[in-house]
């Protein structure tokens, strides 16, 4: 803090007229001061770090997992782990815990994380270095078997399928993301911060030749408190106590929208069955996860799947507009699939109860495109569900619907087969679908078992896993143009997807088959924008200008979310699916915000959307030419059942809520032994008790210590 | 409120009053009664009014022994039993730690 000299007092005995003098030297000093800054101790003590991505705590119905620090952090002493062997002087051995144990990722194993667990009273937390280029063995945070109970696999529908009891479907899962710990975990980028921090225990912390380490030591304190607890219906239940002092709320459900489109459009207000229309239902996924929050790169997981779904609803803009075929393809976009399906089994439950313009009794078929990234090979597998083909009726039409798509893809240099033996299906949504009533379907993979994801839901899961590879020294600019091997497989894989919607909706005109091709330049932007950069130029001329400046210059996080927080990709995916099957058209800026085509227009909305886009700047100026973009996409709530019936221990329908926290930070700092705490605290007691004692005496004996030499001379003359 | 002060007449209707208002869901005012009185009942020479205050001071010191127990035995229960009452506990609550069940 500065202090202001007083320099008032030695004005006070000049005149008057010297008044203005005095206010400016005031004024002057004032100024001096201002312009010095204070000098913190506490910037001396602690330095703070400044890219933290910490673990949370995520509750479902029955479990809390993630990872939780106490109210005021933890402190703990900074230990680079080595090996697991090392991990003994962390758990016993070491004379100074609780430890802030910092591992590479080659140690961020099950074993270890397990032992650390076991062993929390001396771990303080774990520090995670996320490195550079992913390790070739694999990993899996998920589970082995994801979705377990919430897909149609249950004892009821078959109990020899359930349970992953025939495939295991992720063998490298490890589980760790579904664990509860507590201590906090947090994950640091492998970058100057980080070495200055393990220069820091190579400093002062580190042991050689067996001798301790001497105080004092590098500390690190990691503050990440949840405020929920045990279980969704327990936080759920703070969150609405109303006669509670300070009623807050402790934790939000997941979810988001799904995105939806239709070749033929839908009178959204018209809700429930509708006579007559018979839906081909294509369906992806846009979620995806890792350990850690806000991370989740998706690339295989997640995107893979979408963009191509994306390039073959583009293929078909023209094909659907020019000869519609008989039956409507809906295109599905389904968020929150991670967690327990929360996109679809919320569109089934809205079919179910009449809040969605179509019923399950229009749904003809599902097409579903899952993790379909390929690393060199040309095939692609088409699985299907073995008990609900045991009905005649839907065998036939599963099969027709397998030679659709073998048949699109006899021209393309691809192979599509089925699995040999009878397997159920991966995790996907279709499961839902089947849960509500048997329907045909197919989802498409790329591996014919378990997955071939090496990093299913984990940090890894990124642009160099899906061999998106640039050539060096390229503009971003040109790598947004330049068409990767990626690219090209799904190209292909579009192409064969395209093809078999347009003879699955009915259309029947060879030429016009022909003519569906996917564009490569097309997918290969989409891969750019979604997993290198989504601020660049083709997404920019496609999204409205409110969004276009929260387009940012990494890859797109496919974390789904809390219900309230809208998530990137929804809105990406949402203005992409517009310009891509949606038509231009003429209206004025203030109509097509208003959703109408004209001034009178009160029908459109319901059937259409309408989106005021960006567009690009022509060649010679820099202003953008902005365009309205009519379309069938819709947004749709993507909120679990479960929330909305507030059955917060459904076994049905997904539970996964996100705890809320105050702050997350940390800091590091050197700490002191406790003996000289205890002795510093000692001393500054025992001055206290001296000074008080001091005072005390000094006034009992004041008259004493304090007379004065001259007495008041009592006798008056 | 210097009680040296008071006659003694003054001194018995206080201590009544706060006897009387102790009954009100108000152990704290017994408590002020033992604390403040004590002297004057216990430890001064006698005096009339003396015998009545020291029957309020011990009625009062009574009054609040119980209420300490009851209290302290509610408060320890509460305390450690609120987070397996569930939901229970939760609407008995004012405050709910975060956190922690």
């Amino acid at each position: 803090m500065s202090t202001l000299p007083v320099v008032f007092s030695a004005f006070q005995t000049r005149k008057m007229d010297l008044l203005s003098n005095k206010w400016i030297i005031n004024l002057i000093f004032c100024c001096f001061f201002i312009g010095v800054s204070c000098n913190s101790v506490e910037n001396k003590i602690y330095v703070h770090l400044n890219y933290t991505i910490p673990c949370v705590r995520l509750l479902n119905a029955t479990h809390q997992i993630g990872c939780q620090s106490s109210l005021s952090g933890d402190v703990g002493v900074l230990h680079v782990l080595e090996s697991e062997a090392n991990l003994d002087w962390v758990l016993k051995t070491g004379p100074n815990p609780p430890y802030m144990v910092i591992l590479d990722s080659t140690l961020f194993t099950r074993s270890i994380m397990m032992k650390l667990k076991t062993g929390s009273s001396r771990v303080a937390g774990v520090v995670v270095v996320a490195p550079s280029s992913n390790p070739s063995e694999g990993f899996s945070p998920h589970t082995t078997c994801p979705n377990e109970n919430s897909g149609v696999y249950s004892e009821s529908y078959d109990p020899a399928l359930a349970h992953c009891n025939v495939t295991v479907w992720n063998p490298l899962g490890n589980g760790l993301s579904y664990e509860e710990y507590d201590f906090p975990m947090f994950s640091l980028k492998d970058d100057n911060d980080t070495q200055a921090i393990k220069q820091c225990y190579y400093n002062h912390n580190h042991v050689v030749n067996g001798s301790s380490p001497q105080y004092p030591l590098c500390a690190m304190q990691l503050y990440s408190h949840m405020s929920a607890v045990t279980d969704t219906a327990t936080c759920m239940r703070r969150n609405g106590i109303n006669f509670s002092l300070n009623p807050e709320t402790v934790c939000d459900p997941l979810g988001d929208f799904n995105v939806l489109a239709s070749t033929r459009p839908l009178n959204y207000t018209d809700k429930g069955h509708k006579t007559g229309e018979s839906v081909v239902i294509a369906a992806a996924r846009l979620d995806s996860r890792s350990f850690f929050f806000d991370i989740a790169p998706g690339a295989e997981s997640a995107a893979s799947g979408f963009v191509t779904l994306l390039a073959a609803a583009h293929a078909l803009r023209n094909a659907t507009q020019e000869a519609e075929p008989n039956r409507t393809i809906l295109y599905a976009f389904f968020q929150g699939e991670t967690f327990d399906y929360i996109g679809s089994s919320r569109l089934v439950y809205d079919m179910e109860n009449k809040q969605f313009p179509l019923d399950l009794d229009n749904v003809h078929s599902v097409l579903e495109i899952g993790q379909v990234g390929l690393h060199g090979e040309s095939k692609l597998w088409v699985h299907t569900d073995p008990v609900s083909r045991r009905n005649s009726s839907v065998n036939e039409e599963v099969e027709k619907l397998i030679k659709n798509l073998n048949s699109s893809a006899l021209n393309l240099n691809f192979s599509l087969q089925e699995p040999s033996f009878s397997q159920p299906l991966p995790p996907s949504s279709l499961q839902r679908f089947l849960r509500a009533r048997p329907i045909p379907g197919v989802v498409i993979q790329n591996h014919n078992s378990a997955f071939t994801n090496k990093y299913y839901e984990s940090m890894y899961d990124n642009a160099e896993y899906l061999n998106m590879s640039y050539p060096p020294n390229l503009t971003p600019e040109e790598q947004l143009e330049y068409i990767t091997d990626a690219a090209k497989a799904l190209t292909e894989a579009a192409t064969i997807v395209a093809r078999a919607l347009y003879t699955q909706a009915g259309g029947s005109d060879p030429i016009q088959l022909q003519n569906i091709n996917v564009d490569s330049q097309m997918v290969t932007q989409m891969l750019y924008g979604f997993l290198v950069k989504s601020n660049n130029s083709w997404f920019q001329q496609m999204v409205p200008s409110d969004f276009a400046i929260h387009l940012r210059d990494r890859p797109t996080n496919f974390y789904v979310g809390v219900t309230q927080q809208h998530s990137e990709p929804t809105f990406l995916v949402q203005y992409l699916l517009a310009n891509l099957t949606g038509t231009t058209v003429n209206i004025t800026q203030d109509n097509c915000q208003n959703q109408r085509e004209g001034e009178d227009d009160k029908e459109s909305k319901h059937i259409y959307s309408y989106m005021w886009v960006q567009g690009a700047a022509p060649p010679n100026s820099t202003e953008r030419v902005a365009f309205c973009v009519r379309s069938t996409v819709r947004l749709s709530k993507a909120l679990s059942p479960a929330f909305d019936l507030k059955e917060y221990t459904s076994k049905d329908y997904s539970t996964w809520t996100e705890s809320r926290w105050k702050s997350i930070k940390g800091r590091i700092f050197l700490v002191a032994s406790h003996e000289l705490e205890m002795l510093t605290l000692g001393v500054g007691v025992a001055v206290l008790i001296a000074s008080l004692m001091l005072t005390y005496i000094i006034s009992s004996k004041a008259d004493i210590l304090f007379s004065s030499g001259r007495e008041p001379t009592a006798a008056t003359y | 409120m210097n009680l040296e002060r008071l006659p003694n007449e003054e001194k018995l209707s206080l201590c009544r009053k706060y006897y009387l208002g102790g009954f009100a869901f108000l152990p704290f005012l017994w408590l002020v009664n033992v604390v403040w009185f004590f002297r004057e009942a216990f430890l001064k020479p006698a005096y009339t009014e003396q015998l009545q205050i020291k029957a309020y001071v011990k009625r009062s010191a009574l009054g609040l022994l119980l209420w300490v127990a009851v209290l302290t035995t509610w408060i320890t229960i509460y305390q450690h039993f609120r987070a397996e009452w569930g939901e229970v506990g939760d609407y008995l609550s004012f405050t709910i730690p975060l956190g922690i069940p």
